[in-house]
């Protein structure tokens, strides 16, 4: 049994309200995510004692749904979409180029957590295709080259 | 019953029953990736679809049920056809294409592979190759160039994203996820069979994996290493780590485990004549299918290099060495040794000690060596004092310590009642059990109480409050006076209950109120502390209180006293005790006990010592007073299979086997009768203790004082003349199953004594008992592995405490007793209650008996940050 610190007493805190149902799992996660931005590794422990479930269980809910993050959320966050319109105009190209100039993959930040990237998708705005989302903001159409060039824009003003 | 047909034969099977169980059962094999016989069918395979006449359809075997009159096909083309679809499509995301290749059984490995030069993991490069599920169900379907693989011809896409990385950070498990096919066999293998719930599924789709806790190393999350999901893997992504590349066995041998006395049933594969891997064994039901970290992993512990391969003599001063001697001098030297003493001074003055951890053939030769061949009544071994406290108390209650308690009951126990410092470290097989009863598995739920009385915390304690039950927490020593006082209410009375620092007693005392009804299935295990004397007796007593309150005539069904070591009761059973003679005879004229021995050592009244496997300088808490003692005797003779603390200092060393080189008997915490057979072969010029034991007696009796030529031959002795043990000769068919219990004769309570003394101010109360992981054959010998995890080389302390002291985690400590001082780092740690530091008892070779009394009792220690060097 580990002992408790600082920060798993802040999450304990959060979550003194939750009880062990199945039904407040969900609910737990998600404040835990309001709380932080993501569910910190140290989240898992706390939740999982808390609910009287294991560790595991935790984890395999919380990496199920896209919507919770286990990273830290970046300064701006590029969503890549990838609805049928924007593939079928060549947004794997559009995808190459932003995993090769920021370095990461989806679901990951960059070393200084400033840009992240994820897999997003089709929101229905096809006529920007094939398009990504900076904080949520369409850019679109792009090409490869001007993919590159927003990126240099973001890191720019990273 | 049902009648089926089965491929065109009619059999009977149970209605209802699966129906691949009842296909396997019958020696059809059937494909099937993701069942696990007796769990909820999860049907993800998809691998096991056979044709049920009249159904819609192909069915899978596994969801299906028996009904009377099915007629079922395996065979059909139809199906064949089906399954080999399915398993393309279960091959398409394992990285190995040598499973459908039909020239893997020519491959070698170096060769270049002619078919596909993208194959990066091949069978041959593979530890599990020819050991495989996965590749045997591909050869069985047939699986080959000439069946159909939709992508043949395409580039896998599996190749084109990261392979993930194998998890190899701990000594014991392999996890490589490129191999998985997400059968979810080890999910539910750990969630529903061990109750552990360490892996899950995570992420979905396409990303699916298996994962480990939090998602991080295995090592850190809350796996026990048990090893269940190892054997349900049906591939190599969950593997033995130790010996992975040999473990394709020459041989399997049936034996069982000596860490605790659950008494496992395990299979040894041995290659070579060495253990290379342990798999369960289900003869003892008890265990079944299910062993812990102990019994599958600590067969390794032990380099065969550290092991004993020669006899050793020491003929100089003491501390000169010990060097290699044949075994017929040394036999001689001895026996002419010993009768040198006998002729300076008496029999008397010769002692033996057998052990808990050697066979019963083994204690009872060398209790007849002492009383019949040498003529002295002193023999005992050094944990007896707890052991014989308690037994004492359980006979003066029940008229007999034999009682008919069977751990069969528990897993469908109604009321779980644990009394023990941490049942899931010291009997981790039992505590599964027990588990059982109170979580059961989806496709048999239990809905039982546990009421757990425990001064430290374990993971039972997790299985207590969420499930009805509840943990009480008393102070260490105080457990006997709480189990009593809860008796007394039980019976009627009005005791006052004492104070807990966790639980419920209103709780408690509502489960002791449902445990009176008759109707009820109650099991109360009680596991006294190995080292405490004083404790165990008050312990058992107050354990038989409460049984005998709670269930009246039918308690010595419910009451389970559980010692620490694989056979006390083996070894109390055969004789080794100063009182009593084998069957438990009352002996007219007693020998002295162990301590008695010490001290008689000490005084000079006993000159020699011959010690039958047994390491009195680890297990006998007071260890100065002991190393004194042992210095003191003209003759200590050590017959071992390691050179243990105590070997270092005897003056002959014969070289036993280890106990997976044994063939004999133990007796279980149940009295159950387990049975070993001889697995690994022994090393250089070692001898099994039984010879070592035979030797002697002809050399010291005379030629032909003993003949036994075989292990089963003491065996048969045993069963012609020790009561109780009539049924058990060496022809017995029925090992592991039977038990050599009786039916109590009387229901006595008795009173308990007080609990044990608090410490001194600015004191802690050290306590001390086994853990879960450290290997009692590496910490004979001081290896510094001994706990491979390096989790239990620690003095546990409490956050209030540490912070008073100003003590952080893992800061190097001294703690200092009356007794005796030991240098160690701290681990703050919620284990413990405040006031309380906790040693295992097993660190660095028992080093935490050099700090108790000669009772075992906690005593007072005083905490001194170490200066930085």
């Amino acid at each position: 049994m580990t002992v408790d610190n600082e920060a798993t007493l802040e999450i304990q805190h959060l979550l003194r309200d939750f009880r062990p149902q199945d039904g407040d799992l969900l609910g737990a996660l998600h404040a835990v995510q309001h709380r932080y931005g993501y569910i910190p590794r140290i989240a898992f422990r706390v939740v999982a004692r808390q609910l009287r479930l294991s560790e595991a269980k935790v984890y395999g809910a919380a990496t199920f749904y896209s919507e919770f993050r286990l990273t830290p959320s970046p300064a701006t966050l590029v969503g890549w979409c990838s609805g049928p319109a924007c593939r079928l105009k060549g947004s794997e190209g559009v995808r190459r180029m932003l995993e090769s100039r920021l370095g990461i993959t989806f679901g990951e930040n960059t070393g200084d957590n400033k840009l992240g990237l994820h897999f997003a998708q089709c929101n229905g705005t096809c006529e920007y295709a094939p398009q990504v989302w900076v904080n949520g903001e369409v850019v679109g159409p792009l090409t490869a080259a001007s993919t590159s060039d927003l990126v240099q824009k973001l890191k720019d003003e990273a | 019953m049902a009648r089926i047909t089965l491929n065109g034969v009619g059999i009977e099977a149970q209605e209802g029953a699966p129906l691949v169980e009842v296909i396997k059962k019958n020696g059809v094999w059937i494909s099937n990736l993701c069942y696990i016989d007796g769990l909820v069918p999860y049907a993800g395979c998809r691998s096991c679809l056979v044709s049920i006449e009249g159904a819609r359809g192909l069915q899978l075997s596994c969801t299906a049920r028996v009904s009377d009159g099915m007629v079922v096909d395996t065979e059909a083309p139809e199906v064949k056809s089906a399954r080999q679809q399915v398993l393309a499509i279960i091959n398409a995301n394992h990285s190995d294409r040598c499973l459908t290749c039909h020239r893997r059984v020519k491959c070698m490995p170096g060769d270049i592979c002619l078919r596909d030069d993208v194959v990066t993991h091949r069978c041959l490069t593979c530890s599990k190759n020819y050991r495989c599920e996965l590749q045997t169900t591909n050869d069985l379907l047939d699986m080959g160039f000439e069946n159909v693989e939709p992508w043949a011809l395409e580039p896998r896409t599996y190749y084109q994203t990261e392979q993930p990385d194998p998890d190899r950070a701990n000594p014991w498990f392999e996890f490589d996820p490129q191999m998985c096919i997400l059968c979810t066999r080890c999910v539910r293998a750990c969630d529903e069979i061990r109750h552990t719930t360490a892996i899950t599924l995570a992420n979905k789709g396409y990303t699916s994996r298996i994962a480990f806790g939090a998602g991080g190393p295995i090592h850190e999350s809350n796996c026990d290493f048990c090893g269940a999901c190892i054997d349900v893997c049906p591939t190599a992504t969950l593997m033995e780590k130790p010996n992975k590349w040999i473990a394709r066995t020459e041989d399997w041998t049936s034996t069982t485990c000596n860490s605790c006395s659950v008494g496992c049933t395990i299979s040894i594969g041995t290659r070579a004549g060495r253990g290379v891997i342990v798999k369960p064994d289900l003869v003892n039901p008890v265990s079944a299918d299910q062993i812990c970290v102990r019994g599958r992993f600590h067969y390794e512990a032990v380099p065969d290099k550290k092991r004993l391969q020669r006899h050793l003599v020491r003929r100089g001063p003491p501390g000169s060495a010990q060097l290699p001697a044949h075994w017929g001098e040394l036999v001689e030297y001895v026996a002419g040794r010993i009768k040198d003493v006998v002729a300076a001074h008496a029999a008397g003055a010769v002692g033996v000690l057998g052990s808990p951890f050697n066979t019963n053939e083994e204690n009872y030769l060398a209790q007849k060596l002492a009383r019949d061949v040498i003529g002295t009544p002193h023999v005992d071994f050094s944990q007896a004092a707890p052991n014989r406290a308690a037994m004492k108390a359980v006979e003066a209650a029940f008229g007999t310590e034999a009682l008919p308690a069977d751990m069969l009951r528990l897993g469908t126990s109604d009321i779980v009642i644990v009394i023990a410092d941490d049942l899931e470290s010291s009997h981790n097989v039992a505590a599964l059990r027990a588990k059982d009863a109170i979580v059961g598995n989806p496709a048999a739920p239990r809905h039982g109480t546990l009421l757990l009385v425990s001064p430290l915390w374990g993971e039972m304690a997790d299985f207590a409050e969420p499930y009805g039950g509840t943990w009480l927490q008393p102070r260490p020593g105080a457990e006997a006076a709480l189990v009593d006082a809860l008796a007394q209410r039980a019976a009627g009375g009005q005791a006052a209950l004492p104070p807990v620092a966790e639980g419920d007693l209103p709780r408690a005392l509502e489960i002791l109120g449902e445990a009176k009804d008759p109707g009820r299935r109650v099991s109360i295990i009680y596991a006294p502390n190995p080292g405490d004397a004083q404790a165990a007796g008050n312990g058992a007593r107050a354990a038989a209180n409460l049984s005998i309150a709670l269930r009246g005539d039918s308690a010595g069904e419910s009451l389970i006293v559980l010692p620490t070591e694989a056979n006390v009761y083996g070894a109390r059973d055969m004789g080794v005790d100063p009182e009593l003679g084998p069957g438990r005879t009352p002996l007219a004229e007693p020998g002295m006990s162990f301590d008695q021995m010490i001290d008689a050592a000490a005084s000079g009244a006993l000159k020699a010592l011959i010690v039958v496997g047994d390491n009195p300088l680890m297990f006998a808490p007071g260890s100065a007073r002991v190393r004194d003692a042992l210095a003191s005797l003209d003759l200590l003779v050590v017959i071992d299979s390691l050179l243990s603390a105590t070997a270092q200092a005897a003056h002959v060393v014969l070289a036993d086997v280890p106990s997976y080189g044994k063939t004999g008997t133990y007796t279980n915490g149940e009295r159950r009768i387990d049975r070993l057979h001889a697995a690994v072969a022994a090393l250089g010029d070692a001898r099994p203790a039984l010879l070592a034991l035979t030797d002697l007696a002809n050399a010291i009796g005379g030629a032909d004082t003993w003949s036994y030529a075989h292990p089963d031959a003491v065996t048969d002795e045993i069963a012609a003349s020790v009561p109780g043990y009539e049924r058990f000769g060496a022809g017995f068919g029925a090992w592991g199953k039977a038990r050599a219990a009786v039916t109590p004769s009387r229901f006595e309570r008795q009173p308990v004594s007080a609990a044990s003394a608090a410490p001194a101010a600015g004191e802690l109360l050290l306590t001390t008992g086994r853990t879960l992981y450290t290997s009692l054959e590496g910490a004979a010998i001081h290896a510094p592995d001994a706990d491979k995890l390096h989790r239990e080389e620690f003095v546990e302390l409490h956050p209030a405490d540490a912070a008073a002291m100003r003590i952080a985690d893992e800061d190097e400590v001294m703690l200092v007793s009356a007794h005796g001082e030991l240098t160690l780092r701290c681990k703050i740690s919620g284990r413990v209650q405040e006031g309380v530091a906790f040693v295992p008892v097993y660190y660095d070779g028992g080093a935490v008996n050099r700090l108790l009394a000669a009772d075992g009792a906690p005593a007072g220690v005083r905490l001194n940050v170490a200066e930085p060097a």
